[in-house]
């Protein structure tokens, strides 16, 4: 008995999953925090914050796409696909909501939307707070599945004969 | 820069219409259940049932899945988004297996 490949199509997901889960975790406090600070500082903490929701908003888009490949493999033999179907739901509720968070930061960025910068600030930070919110619960999600029903896990043999 | 513009409006105000298309699933006891396709993934050879009662059922083809239209053996290429069927299933634990789906049309 030979060892499976570890490059199975249902890997791609964990292997990407981490990196939105860090950089919108941090674009929220950052963003939170810029709020409170002297303009001279908040300018760069702003910054900050947005090119972390970019690459993060980016980031979740391409988890969004390694999730659904994994979908088709993972779901076949859970004992409870609910929870992955939930999962879903929450992971596409974030990508939304830190997209549209995005789109709006970009908009103020470029001068494309000029109307009352300060209300788009804080409405940018609600969106994270929401958003990070639909990100702890759909990393939950995904902990049960992974940690409670073996989801996209390879289980070895019970001698572990592969591994000889 | 104004074509621009516009298009970052239109996605901004598009995006909220993409909460309502994630659906959840329902789960059902083991049995026979007649319903409506309401989404078929070829590449996971997978389909979505409405059923009558309005539960929505994620069925995952396997290889002991049978498909038919009138008594016949069909590919799966043959099912298509708003066609009645009648579904024979199985739940493992939380899980739909699909034993039979038949095309009624």
């Amino acid at each position: 008995m030979a060892e499976p490949t570890f490059w199975r199509t249902e890997v791609w997901h964990p292997l990407t999953v981490h990196f939105p889960i860090a950089l919108l975790t941090f674009a929220t406090i950052v963003k939170l925090l810029a709020l409170f600070l002297k303009p001279a500082s908040a300018a760069f903490w702003q910054k900050a914050g947005s090119f972390l929701l970019y690459a993060g908003t980016l980031a979740a888009w391409i988890s969004l796409y390694t999730g659904d490949m994994a979908d088709g493999v993972v779901s076949r033999k859970l004992c409870d696909p609910t929870v992955l179907k939930d999962h879903e739901i929450f992971a596409e509720y974030l990508t939304y909501t830190f997209t549209v968070a995005a789109l709006l930061d970009v908009a103020q960025r470029y001068r494309l939307l000029t109307y009352k910068p300060r209300l788009t600030q804080v409405l940018v930070v609600v969106l994270l707070l929401v958003g990070t919110g639909f990100l702890t619960y759909a990393g939950h999600l995904g902990a049960r599945v992974v940690y409670q029903q073996a989801g996209g896990v390879y289980v070895p043999s019970s001698d572990c004969a592969e591994f000889n | 820069m104004k074509r621009f513009k516009a298009t970052l409006l239109a996605i901004l105000f598009m995006i909220p219409l993409l909460y309502a298309c994630s659906e959840g699933t329902d789960v059902v006891e083991s049995g026979t259940y007649q319903g409506t396709v309401d989404e078929v993934e070829p590449e996971k050879t997978e389909i979505y049932v409405e059923t009558q009662d309005n539960k929505r059922l994620e069925l995952y083809f396997n290889e002991n899945t049978s498909l038919t239209r009138n008594g016949e053996t069909v590919a799966f290429d043959q099912l298509e988004k708003g066609q009645q069927v009648e579904v024979e299933v199985e739940k493992v634990g939380q899980r739909l297996e699909p034993i039979a789906v038949r095309i009624m049309e």
